[in-house]
């Protein structure tokens, strides 16, 4: 509304005697500096927001065979670190717990079903699309991510009728909504529903900053580990495929034997995660702490640092990675360099934040080495691999250190050759990925047994283990989702 | 006057059919859709208690109370002619014959129409005035010496009278040797006898005991007659509440009225008392009462919520809407409690309103009236002896022991962040001065301790460094002058406070301008201009902050002198041996505070100005259409100044060495240059910040009254309103980094201190801006029976932008009904001298208030995108909140019952009034499934109930001519609990000063960890945690509270007021008591696990446990030695903990929980007025001379607060405590 002067409020309040129009119109005003979605440029700035902003580093590392017990008296003790690795619950909703992922995810939903919802309501005409479709794969991105900690896994041919989580594509208006968790089987339809459709509507000159926007290529590698869930080899293929193009993947992965090996520590750290990046596929700014762990008792120690080394894998040559350490047997890939969002002029006061790859050109392929192996093809499969190890392994020499299936079924002593590749696939994700959280997927998926070491105070080293079918591999919904008529899962 | 009356006399028939259409037109247009006008009846009875009314206005009165219209067909009688009404549901009869007593009129009824003329002369009289023998003439005067107009001059004995004229000059003609009665309403009457002709001089003095005061309650939207009003409310008229000295209107308030608290959480000029009307009303809304000045809504400047008062920010500065009202200008606050006085307030009523209304032009005959007030206050020093802090000798004997334990050694405390003698000590063994090939300080013991010695005897009395005895000036002039149809009051004044502390000084002047004005006896209307211009300084102060982990608020760079003065050791010194500013440590550098202060301040100016008009329209004498509409623009701006050589800006310069560098927070790494070492990014200049916020607020309303009677015995007033509130707020901030001081003021922008910026995502400036719209409809019909019985209804309908778009959330209608029943009406009344009347009201309604929620639709707000670097930010729109289509108004049901008794004849007032609330709706954080997008949410999930009950007994308990005793005792009970809040608080939020919010307990309870003894071989405290086991750890972030104990709430139950005035003739002696009582207070956050060589220590610490086995007698934890800190302190799983979290504990445990309880000396004032025979010769009217001390003594509080104020909270900032005064005033009228 224009400014008013005294005389206009005068005759708008007669006015308002007798017309209920100019009475609304008045009240309309808004109260403060919001916005309203009426434009595509608001659409676009809205769905920029559909993507968790918390991380899920903390439970997925603690939980998963990625993190070590480093001895009584070592490294602090904070119940996000904790917990995880004593497969507790985590209590609470502050930074790094399960509660605060949980609400991350759908925040995001919730940003991608109110630009959905604008998009229904105005006439943006086709501009909007590429929106449409961000919102909508984002929106089956973040209840896939929620489905696959918070429900049972999917069952490749299973009846998957264990509860899923609640699949949310309208906006809340009321304060306490109730929900239905349904079926895993069901939650799979609409992330497939929405990944289908939203994939055809993405462009990927839509965005000023792409790699913090699901392009297509973002796109095709979440469909590829979506596919490799639900053991449909051939999209997987497919749209691994198309995460690069050309094929090129050699060129698209970590370079980390060689481009990010030869940077210094502090230039590493914030190289890694920048968006020049070739491999990152899709990164999100999440507030998290997860960067300043400098040294948990429970976290990546002594024992995790060997599958750096040359024992570490089958070409006795080690991984390029950064190996360093804040002392004591306190490890860090250092991947991560805090951004500090200042709120005062005074001090230190703000909110830390980290750039998480969420995806990868080195997840897709790898995702797709997977579903050769599983398909069969064991050359490309096979091939895949060496691509990946190309990129990984220090002093790579292609003709000696190139697997083969007579290497791998040695190295491991597994005789079938489509086992021993999925366990080189599945060792060479999880120290490429170590402290980025994607172990934990493949241990759902795969079914894998965690085995955790825990010291007493006398440092005596005792070894437990967290079984495929315990249910405490189910992160535990927040409990507050009872007052929505969601039930928490079974311990 | 006259000629329009005779007109409408003549007119009368043809009027009547043209007065219906009016009527009906008008009906049509405004109130087509709000009311119906019902039909009534008439009344013939009046009652109206004023000096100096006009007969024009006893005439309006007696046509607005009876629907008589009085006509004049004289010219003996002018309508300027004044009395002094005295009528209590008096007849018209009885009015008439006191209106023309003495005169010589006659008058008759006819036709509901009272007609005056000239009596017709009897025959008798007519030989009288053959005989008539002698002439007389002369002045009447007031004791200051004033002409009275209207006074009655008769002949004693026959009925022959005049009236004194305008100048107080009258002529009679009497028989020889009669006797002269001069007689005035409000005056004593006096005879003189008469012998010859010639010239008489008359003075009359007051009768103070006939004079009663107004009896009339305004609503801010209507003046209304006591008897139709059937709320709770009460009037505190500025006489009677005098704060001489104190000069923000707000504290006026205190110990005044039953109900009312005032919490002075901080003293400063600008920043306002928490005031809370029958306690608090909302768990997360401001709980301030509206203010409505001159009928018009006072809007904040900005909105800082009660809790938020007491934070010390700097924009507490301008938290008192109030700051701009010059006392003097003020005539009387009426306060409306209950949801009867509040109704028309509707949702904006929730926690009561006070009206304020300032004075107007009276009817002076045209002379100008001036009168001068000018208060001279001078401030008194806090001392030690109140608080329990260690002399300087004491203290040394602490930090030995400490340096035993192995702190202040070399390493760290030479290089620290802050540090007091320990640190310049190291500093001075490695001061070398390579002349005189030497060290500053010998390291050996003797020398050492030779350094140490000066300190431990220092005792410095930071109370004296920067407290100063200072003037605090206030002159008022103003001048009021009318004449029947044009008064005017005008003041201005100023006020010049040079600070209780140095560092802070306040300049504000204010000017009024009011004119009352009538344009014919339909159209009447006033003007109104107002404005303030202050201007402040203070010390400078950011913001403060609070870190939840170790439970700790925290101010960088706090250089607030009272939060200095107490927590600053007193070994350190203010100067050196030579008499020069001595340094020691804060931030890596250099800090002296006195020279802190004059580098590093706050300047606020703040303009406010309003202009404001109303106009009233008699359509027909019992139909009033009125119109008010105001303008207001306010601007505040803060700007902080940061010298070069303030700490501030040195730190932010701190490159001095490795150490240094390694850990000064201020300093800057560049990203593109990771390895490279951090530097400053303010190489020049220091640090010019503005913080500006505005206001501009048009007001419009427009009203139509109809008030008749009916049959003689009903009373119908209906009145109408609509108004339109219209409010833009902005604000901005601006950081000017690099500004020379030194250099005349340039600027070479220093670039990394904005690639700091944009890195961090901390913009170097900002702007936002607020829009309040408000429409509202409302409508009351009173009506009232034979004055036994009134009744009210009102009912209004509010409409507001600030829950977000929804059209159904953003109306709300609001409701009231009310009644009172007049028990001394009744015939049964037996009619007595000890028990005069006796009232009985009752009420129940509904009101409200918006709350901090605006989503009744989505709200999104945008955002740069919080990521490195620069070509990966973008801006986002997030959602802010979800839609909630079940947001609603915070409610509030009262059930309200009062009396209203008076005795004595009316000398004794005895108001009690009980009431109960349910308080509903109530917006508050709850934690939903997260499965919408927004885990807490802002929603009406809480309710809570009050009940209360209010006392208050006043009145003239000895009234004799020479000595008089005015009293007045009011004390209320309020207690609130909170019956549903589905919110789980962390335990940090609810063990913090200002309490936290759970179920089953107060609105605001403060709430401990249970301190459970201390360990038998440390020392160190432990704790019930909240698993309920013994530990030395509690997670303060934890939810889990059923280990708390829940200590009592904030606010006191019970508060109230005494005050007493003695008055023997000419010298008047007053005293204020506010008591309060049923809160609990947390005491300051003294304790940590090791302390600093630079902060002050309580004596608690002298009773510290200091070995094994002492843990029996005391409960002050112990000294630890460093090893012990990091390394000894087992938490119940057996993990170690640092002794920095059981040390913070006790900060917050059940050992540091004091009673609020208190009774205050508000005020104490002696007075005297200067006799007649000095102010004749001075040509003055009046004079008086007060020495008032303001805020003299806590005569009672808990033992435990040691001297800390039970009201204050001690956080900083620009917050002070209200300080000791004393004031010399001075009141002259010519």
């Amino acid at each position: 509304m224009m400014k008013l002067n005294k005389l206009q409020i005068l005759l708008l309040s007669a006015g308002c005697l007798i017309s209920t129009a100019s009475c609304k119109k008045y009240l309309d005003e808004n109260p403060d500096n919001r916005t309203d979605i009426n434009t595509v440029a608001k659409v676009a700035q809205l769905v920029t927001t559909a993507y968790p902003r918390y991380d899920y580093y903390y439970f997925t590392e603690g939980y998963s065979d990625n993190t070590e017990d480093k001895g009584s008296g070592v490294g602090s003790l904070d119940d996000v670190t904790t917990r995880p690795y004593n497969w507790q619950n985590v209590i609470g909703d502050g930074t790094g717990s399960t509660t605060s992922y949980w609400n991350g995810c759908y925040e995001g939903i919730a940003a991608a079903n109110q630009a959905l919802d604008a998009i229904e309501k105005n006439n943006f005409g086709n501009d909007v699309l590429p929106y449409k479709g961000e919102a909508l794969v984002a929106r089956a991105y973040a209840h896939f991510m929620l489905v696959t900690f918070f429900s049972k896994p999917y069952e490749i041919n299973g009846a998957n009728d264990s509860p899923g989580i609640p699949y949310v594509n309208v906006p809340e208006t009321k304060v306490i909504q109730q929900y239905d968790r349904s079926t895993v089987k069901a939650t799979y339809e609409k992330i497939e529903k929405d990944l289908t459709e939203g994939l055809a509507l993405l462009s990927p000159s839509a965005y000023k900053v792409p790699k913090f926007h699901f392009t297509p290529a973002a796109a095709h590698a979440f469909a590829s580990r979506f596919y490799l869930f639900k053991g449909e080899w051939q999209k997987v293929v497919d749209h691994a495929t198309l995460t690069v193009a050309g094929n090129d993947f050699v060129n698209n992965l970590r370079p980390l034997n060689t481009t990010l090996r030869a940077l210094g520590n502090e230039e590493f750290r914030i190289a890694f995660t920048r968006s020049d990046q070739k491999s990152s596929l899709l990164l999100t700014e999440q507030y998290s702490g997860w960067q300043r762990q400098t040294g948990p008792r429970y976290g990546y120690g002594e024992k995790l640092v060997a599958m750096f080394g040359r024992d570490g894998n089958f070409t006795g040559k080690p991984r390029a990675d950064k190996i360093l350490s804040y002392g004591n047997s306190n490890y860090t890939t250092y991947k991560f360099n805090e951004y500090f969002f200042k709120t005062s002029q005074g001090a230190d006061i703000g909110f830390p934040y980290l750039i998480a790859p969420l995806l990868t050109v080195d997840e897709s392929l790898m995702n797709r080495a997977e579903a050769y192996a599983e398909l069969g093809q064991t050359d490309n499969a096979l091939r895949d691999v060496n691509t990946f190890l190309s990129t990984k392994i220090s002093g790579y020499n292609a003709g000696t250190d190139a697997a083969t299936v007579a290497k791998i079924t040695a190295y491991y002593a597994i005789a079938n050759p489509k086992e021993a590749i999925i366990k080189l696939i599945l060792e060479s994700k999880k120290a490429e990925f170590l402290q980025e959280g994607l172990r934990w997927l493949d241990i759902v998926r795969r079914r894998l047994t965690v085995r955790h070491n825990v010291y007493d105070e006398a440092g005596r080293e005792t070894f437990v283990e967290l079984k495929p079918d315990d249910l405490r591999r189910v992160f535990q919904i927040p409990q507050e989702a009872l007052l929505s008529g969601v039930p928490l899962n079974p311990r | 006057m006259y000629k329009i009356y005779t007109r409408i006399l003549c007119t009368l028939r043809d009027y009547i059919p043209k007065f219906l259409l009016i009527m009906k037109l008008i009906t049509v247009i405004l109130f087509a859709a709000l009311m119906q006008v019902s039909a009534a009846s008439f009344g013939q009875f009046l009652t109206l208690k004023e000096r100096n009314v006009t007969l024009e206005r006893m005439f309006r009165e007696i046509r607005k109370q009876s629907g008589y219209d009085v006509l004049l067909s004289t010219n003996k009688i002018k309508s300027s002619t004044t009395i002094n009404a005295d009528f209590k549901n008096a007849s018209i009869e009885e009015v008439m014959e006191k209106i023309i007593a003495h005169k010589d009129l006659s008058y008759t009824i006819e036709d509901k129409t009272i007609l005056i003329r000239t009596k017709e002369k009897s025959v008798i009289d007519k030989v009288l005035d053959y005989f008539a023998s002698i002439k007389i003439n002369g002045k009447v005067r007031d004791k200051n010496g004033a002409p009275l107009p209207g006074v009655s001059v008769r002949e004693k004995g026959v009925s022959n009278g005049v009236s004194t004229n305008d100048a107080g000059d009258y002529t009679i003609t009497v028989k020889e040797g009669a006797t002269l009665v001069f007689s005035y309403m409000g005056y004593k009457t006096r005879e003189v006898t008469v012998s010859k002709e010639g010239l008489i001089n008359v003075s009359l003095e007051e009768d103070a005991a006939q004079l009663r005061e107004v009896n009339v309650v305004s609503t801010g939207y209507q003046t209304l007659d006591r008897k139709l009003f059937t709320g709770s409310a009460s009037l505190v008229k500025a006489d009677d509440a005098q704060r001489n000295g104190v000069p923000d209107i707000s504290r006026m308030l205190e110990g005044q009225v039953a109900g009312v608290s005032v919490q002075n959480v901080s003293g400063t000029f600008g920043a306002a008392p928490k005031i809370r009307v029958r306690g608090a009303t909302s768990l997360s809304g401001d709980n301030k009462p509206l203010w409505v000045v001159d009928g018009i809504i006072l809007e904040d400047i900005v909105n800082i919520s009660n809790d938020a008062l007491s934070t010390g920010d700097a924009n507490t500065l301008i938290g008192s809407s109030v700051a701009g009202l010059n006392p003097d200008d003020i005539e009387s606050f009426n306060i409306l409690k209950d949801a009867a006085a509040t109704a028309m307030y509707g949702a904006r009523a929730m926690n009561g309103v006070i009206v304020v209304t300032t004075k107007k032009g009276r009817q002076t005959s045209g002379a100008p009236k001036v009168s001068y007030t000018g208060n001279y206050t001078t401030y008194l020093k806090p001392t030690y002896n109140t608080f329990d802090i260690l002399n300087s000798a004491d203290q040394m004997s602490v930090l030995f022991e400490l340096e035993n334990k192995g702190y202040f050694q070399h390493t760290s405390a030479s290089r620290g962040s802050e540090g007091g003698i320990f640190y310049k000590m190291y500093n001075e063994l490695y001061n070398y001065d390579p002349k005189t090939d030497s060290f500053a300080l010998r390291n050996d013991i003797s020398s050492r301790n030779g350094f140490l010695q000066r300190y431990a005897n220092a005792n410095t009395d930071w109370f004296d460094v920067l407290f100063k005895n200072s003037l605090l000036q206030e002159h008022s002039v103003s001048i009021n002058s009318g004449t029947e149809n044009f008064q005017t009051y005008a003041s201005t004044s100023y006020l010049h406070d040079s600070g209780q502390t140095i560092g802070n000084s306040v300049d504000r002047f204010t000017g009024n301008f009011r004119i009352n004005f009538k344009m014919s006896p339909k159209l009447s209307g006033e003007l109104l201009a107002n404005g303030s211009v202050r201007n402040q300084k203070a010390p400078g102060t950011l913001e403060r902050t609070s870190d939840p982990v170790y439970g700790k608020f925290s101010r960088d760079f706090d250089i607030n002198p009272y939060s200095y003065a107490l927590n600053t050791s007193r070994t350190m010194t203010a100067f050196d041996e030579n008499g020069n500013r001595e340094f020691f440590t804060r931030n890596f550098s250099p800090f002296n505070i006195l020279h802190e202060i004059d580098n590093n301040y706050l300047n606020l100016g703040n303009i406010d100005f309003k202009v404001q008009g109303g106009l009233k329209y008699k359509i027909i004498p019992s139909l009033t259409y009125s119109v008010d509409g105001a303008y207001r623009f306010a601007k505040t701006e803060r700007q902080h100044y940061m010298l070069e050589n303030s700490n501030m800006v040195l730190a932010y310069r701190n490159v001095s060495d490795a150490t240094t560098i390694g850990s000064n927070k201020y300093l800057y790494t560049d990203p593109d240059n990771p390895y490279g070492l951090p530097e400053s990014v303010l190489p020049e200049g220091g640090f010019y910040n503005i913080k500006v916020d505005n206001l501009k607020n048009y007001y419009f309303r427009q009203n139509l009254e109809y008030d008749q009677t009916f049959a003689v015995n009903h009373r119908v007033n209906l009145f109408g309103s609509m108004e339109v509130r219209y409010i833009d707020r902005q604000a901005e901030n601006f950081d000017g980094a690099g500004y020379q001081y030194e250099n005349g003021g340039i600027v070479n922008p220093a670039y990394k201190y904005f690639k700091w910026g944009q890195e961090s995502g901390f913009p170097y400036f900002g702007m936002s801006t607020g829009a309040d719209r408000f429409a509202a409809f409302a409508l009351r019909g009173a009506y009232s029976y034979k004055d036994k019985y009134s009744f009210n209804a009102t009912t209004r309908y509010d409409g507001s932008n600030k829950m977000g778009k929804s059209t159904t959330a953003r109306w709300l209608p609001t409701w009231n009904v009310s009644g009172a029943w007049n028990i001394d009406q009744e015939n049964f009344w037996p009619k007595n001298d000890i028990f005069s009347s006796a009232r009985v009201r009752a009420t129940y309604g509904l009101v409200a208030n918006i709350g901090n929620a605006n989503n009744s639709a989505a709200v999104y707000y945008n955002q740069v995108t919080r990521r490195p670097y620069d070509n990966e930010k973008e801006t986002a729109t997030f959602i802010s909140g979800l839609e909630n289509s079940e947001l609603t108004w915070e409610k509030l049901k009262e059930m309200n019952i009062g009396t209203d008794l008076t005795f004595f004849k009316d000398r004794i007032n005895v108001t009690v009034d009980v009431y109960r609330r349910n308080i509903f709706d109530l917006i508050g954080d709850i934690k939903t499934s997260g499965i919408g997008g927004q885990f807490t949410k802002i929603a009406n999930y809480a309710d809570m109930k009050a009940h209360g009950i209010e006392f208050t007994i006043a009145g003239n308990a000895i009234n004799h001519t020479d000595f008089k005793w005015r009293t007045q005792f009011n004390v209320a009970f309020n207690k609130n609990e909170i019956t549903n809040l589905e919110v789980n608080p962390s335990i940090f939020r609810l063990v913090q000063a200002d309490g936290g919010a759970l179920v089953g307990h107060a609105q605001r309870g403060l709430y401990s960890v249970q301190f459970d003894g201390l360990d038998h071989d440390r020392g160190y405290p432990y704790y019930i945690d909240d698993e309920g086991k013994r530990n030395t750890y509690v997670n303060l972030q934890s939810n889990k509270i059923d280990y708390l104990k829940y200590e009592g709430p904030t606010d006191p139950t019970l508060t109230g007021g005494f005050y007493n005035q003695f008055r023997y003739k000419d010298f008047t002696v007053s005293a204020l008591l506010t008591f309060a009582k049923g809160n609990v207070v947390r005491l300051d956050p003294i304790y940590q696990s090791t302390y600093s060589d630079i902060y002050a220590m309580s004596k608690d610490m002298l009773n510290r446990w200091v070995m094994p086995g002492d843990e029996q007698y005391t409960n002050i934890p112990a000294l630890l030695d460093p090893f012990d800190s990091n390394q000894t302190i087992k938490d119940a799983n057996g993990g170690t903990v640092s002794a920095r979290y059981p040390y913070n504990l006790y900060n917050f445990s059940t050992e540091r929980v004091a009673k609020g309880d208190f009774i205050r000396l508000k005020q104490i004032s002696l007075g005297y007025n200067l006799p007649k025979s000095i102010l004749s010769k001075l040509h003055m009217s009046n004079a008086s001379l007060s020495l008032i001390g303001n805020n003299i003594a806590l005569l009672y509080s808990d033992k435990r607060l040691n001297g800390q104020d039970p009201e204050f909270f001690g956080t900083g900032g620009v917050a002070l405590p209200i300080p000791k005064q004393y004031t010399l005033s001075l009141k002259v009228g010519f």
